[in-house]
């Protein structure tokens, strides 16, 4: 019987992290056929790419632990971009940057008061919603610079925030990895010791019963997309600090770009895909991983084709997953 | 009883089943016979699941020996024990609701019927042979829930079944798609037909069944001819111990009106009004449907509803959400546990302390420590069972879910306790504690509206009856003048 117990639970332990296991397998066998893998060069090549989908998937976190979904992240760090880069001149480097947080932010509150207002609470009205607005949000960055490219170069104010964002660092770390940790810090302290933050994974794990109980749901959804905007926009700012370019489709085409990438971070770390169990942290290591992954693979020449087809791979795998393991529970 | 072997479809010779930290079956041992309706009654718990389901193949048991119709059963599927002509009919039907009456009959199997027409013609022969009328083309989801039922053993049959097992069959139906389902049991007893019937209600077995046998804690207790066992004997093997009466006295401390609930309208409500007295047990009668849950629901703000005037000690209330109405002193039980009530994946714990959130934070932060103390102490002041605080939920017995809830309101001291069919799917010994937690409350200073399907609670707990019927309040009662065929004839008023 104990056995068979220990048998069962080492199976169990590697199954739940079986993701995880299979990548490090990879980036194993990465590092043996290709030793450029293992440079100092790459490793800060790797902590560069961390950047932006990062932000965006600590902000998708919340969201699915909420048993929701964001797709407009793609258009709102267009949409950040191109009016950060456009204002920096007109209103100066500051200005710009609060300017462009806040346009996340609006952003993350429209989402919120257009599926509260249609009632709609389940995913998959999230998906949809969010899709469609996504899809604005990314017509208004195109509409706004008639679709050219706008450069931060040629700006004839200063644009040093930019720059200590973009290469600065404090000894050997990073001014961008030193703004993740605190926002990682933060959404830690809000997931694990705040009234909001225990609200998230209740209202995901059973919003008519957390409803019933006083959670406050609508504070709630809109502190999520609130959140999720307010990070997206942040990642939107340490992308152009990086590219020194804000072009109109930079957050990629909807459903091809970064909400694709943060949600797979999200559920590779083992966030539930349909709300009530995750973490921040959690997240972390999911995205470490999937950048390990897609940079392992492009120093063995994998073709970036191919490299799509194993992420929607992986995100069934996680997904399939997630509900055997709500199965096995439910038994 | 009789003990010729030759007789038994089924034999099972002590067998076990044990999962991780529970010992589910211990050497049970137990014989049906042919055409013969075997009830099996025990708590939440008491293995009766467990068993049933290592006889349709789900679980494999660990030890011991079963022999069914000759044939020794050993690692078998579902399918095959099907084919064997052993069918169980779960509490929660299998049905595709999206296919038709004879697809669902012959489901997976169309090749060897011939098709579709071949389908629904053996169908049609099928549901005649059971004097049923409904047609073989009409969707499974157009069905009532006793028609559904009725569809699950025509499948049964369709697999020429020597033994149907049904999973408490009865929770979901009215009184007389109940009786309808009696007919049925007795026609496939009188066709040689074996049943055994798992239940929770006592009624049932001494209504229809032959013989009867107790489980408790994954031990068989006895098996007996029910004309040969009593009804308190019964109770009393379930629960271990002997319980004098089901109901504790009545409560008796009623006080002044503290709630006036007046001109609720909805599409479904007309006109309803409510009164509710300091320490007093209201329970509202009505059937599935008639606006009960309705009612509570709009006082509780779960539903928006515009047209209501609400007055709690005499003063005028707007209660529009959950959050208002917690914080008028009102509380609520809801009727489907598993999806209003719980957070199945979450801790007992958390279950617990789930509704004091609000009162545990300032500033935004929540005392963790006073959380957790929360949970401890509900879990102790409610005797519920549980291996511990951070047990998940959903591993409890129902009765234990039910007093976790109780614990979850009973931590804000609620003024107004609504109370939506709380001991459904809760065990005898559990639903005797929480009448007592009723009354304890009541006496308390607490106020509590009970909506129940089962009249004879309703009667024993209340300080006055209401009943209700299709949105409208009908007739009110003293329960200790008015007998059930009276209440029962008002909550019925316009039916037809």
């Amino acid at each position: 019987m104990d056995k068979k117990m220990t048998k069962q639970s080492v199976t169990n332990l590697i199954k739940n992290n079986l993701i995880v296991v299979g990548i490090t397998i990879l980036i194993i066998v990465a590092s043996i056929i290709e030793p450029k893998f293992l440079t100092v060069g790459n490793f800060e090549n790797i902590i560069r790419q961390f950047g932006v989908l990062i932000f965006v998937a600590l902000g998708m976190t919340f969201i699915i632990m909420g048993g929701f979904i964001d797709l407009s992240v793609s258009g709102i760090i267009s949409l950040v971009v191109v009016v950060t880069v456009t204002l920096v001149d007109p209103i100066g480097q500051v200005a710009a940057i609060i300017v462009g947080i806040t346009i996340g932010l609006a952003c993350g509150l429209l989402n919120s008061f257009l599926i509260l207002t249609s009632g709609a609470l389940t995913l998959a009205e999230s998906l949809f919603i969010t899709y469609g607005l996504g899809l604005v949000y990314a017509a208004l960055a195109l509409m706004y610079t008639k679709g050219v490219t706008q450069f931060l170069t040629y700006a004839k104010t200063p644009i040093t925030i930019f720059k200590t964002v973009g290469t600065g660092s404090v000894g050997p770390i990073s001014v961008a990895f030193i703004i993740f940790l605190a926002c990682l810090l933060i959404l830690y302290i809000i997931e694990s010791r705040t009234h909001i933050g225990r609200s998230i994974v209740l209202m995901g794990e059973n919003i008519v019963a957390s409803r019933l109980t006083g959670i406050p749901i609508t504070r709630t959804v809109v502190f999520i997309y609130a959140i999720s905007g307010v990070m997206t926009a942040i990642g939107a700012i340490v992308l152009i600090s990086r590219v020194n370019l804000a072009s109109p489709v930079i957050g990629g085409a909807i459903g091809g770009g970064y909400e694709t990438q943060a949600i797979l971070a999200v559920v590779v770390g083992g966030t539930a895909l349909l709300g009530g169990r995750g973490s921040v942290l959690w997240t972390v290591i999911g995205t470490l991983v999937l950048i390990l992954m897609n940079n392992s693979l492009n120093l063995m020449g994998v073709s970036t084709y191919i490299q799509y087809m194993l992420r929607g791979a992986i995100l069934i795998l996680a997904i399939w997953l997630d509900s055997q393991r709500q199965f096995s529970e439910g038994n | 009883m009789n003990k010729n072997n030759s007789d038994a479809i089924l034999k099972i010779k002590e067998v076990s089943k044990a999962f991780p930290g529970v010992k589910a079956l211990d050497r049970v041992s137990l014989e049906v016979f042919s055409g013969t309706i075997h009830g099996i009654v025990g708590e939440n718990g008491a293995g009766k699941s467990t068993l049933m389901k290592i006889l349709s193949g789900v679980y494999q048991k660990d030890s011991g020996e079963i022999t069914f119709d000759g044939n020794e059963i050993e690692d078998i599927t579902p399918i095959q024990s099907m084919k064997l002509g052993l069918s169980i009919i779960y509490q929660e039907l299998n049905l595709i609701n999206e296919l038709s009456v004879g697809e669902n009959i012959y489901l997976g199997r169309f090749g060897e019927m011939g098709g579709r027409k071949g389908v629904h013609s053996k169908a049609r022969i099928l549901l005649d042979s059971m004097g049923s009328k409904i047609d073989t083309n009409k969707l499974v989801s157009d069905l009532s829930v006793s028609e559904k039922q009725m569809i699950e053993i025509a499948k049964a049959l369709s697999f020429d079944s020597k033994l149907i097992i049904m999973d408490e069959p009865s929770s979901s139906l009215s009184s007389d798609e109940m009786q309808e389902l009696i007919k049925i049991i007795r026609d496939l007893k009188n066709k040689g037909i074996s049943i055994i019937y798992i239940t929770h209600k006592l009624d049932e077995i001494f209504n229809f069944c032959d013989v009867v046998t107790v489980m408790r804690d994954g031990h068989m207790i006895d098996t007996k001819k029910v004309g040969d066992i009593s009804r308190s004997e019964m109770i009393s093997m379930m629960v271990g111990r002997t319980i004098e009466n089901e109901y504790p006295p009545r409560p008796n401390c009623v006080g002044e009106t503290i709630l006036e609930i007046k001109n609720v309208n909805t599409k479904k409500l007309i006109n309803v009004q409510l009164k509710l007295k300091k320490g007093e047990i209201l329970g509202v009668v009505g059937l599935v449907g008639s606006g009960r849950t309705e009612t509570v629901r709009a006082l509780f703000g779960a539903d928006i509803v515009k047209k209501k005037d609400i007055q709690i000690d005499g003063e005028s209330v707007r209660i529009n959400n959950p959050i208002q109405a917690i914080n008028h002193g009102l509380a609520m039980v809801p009727e489907d546990r598993k999806i209003q009530g719980l957070l199945l994946r979450f801790s007992v714990e958390k279950n617990i302390s789930l509704a004091s959130l609000g009162n545990l934070t300032s500033y935004g932060f929540v005392n963790e420590k006073e959380e957790k103390n929360i949970g401890e102490r509900q879990i102790k002041a409610l005797n519920i069972k549980t291996p511990s605080g951070k047990t998940k939920i959903q591993s409890l017995s129902g009765g234990n879910q039910q007093k976790a809830i109780l614990g979850r309101w009973l931590e804000l001291k609620p003024k107004i306790l609504i109370l939506d069919e709380p001991t459904k799917g809760v065990d005898v010994g559990a639903k005797y504690e929480i009448y007592l937690l009723m009354k304890k409350i009541v006496e308390d200073g607490g106020s509590i509206i009970l909506i129940s399907s089962e009249l004879p609670e309703v009667l024993h707990m209340s300080n006055r009856v209401v009943t209700i019927c299709d949105g409208r309040i009908t007739g009110e009662f003293d329960p200790l003048k008015a007998s059930a065929d009276e209440i029962m004839a008002k909550a019925f008023e316009f039916e037809g």
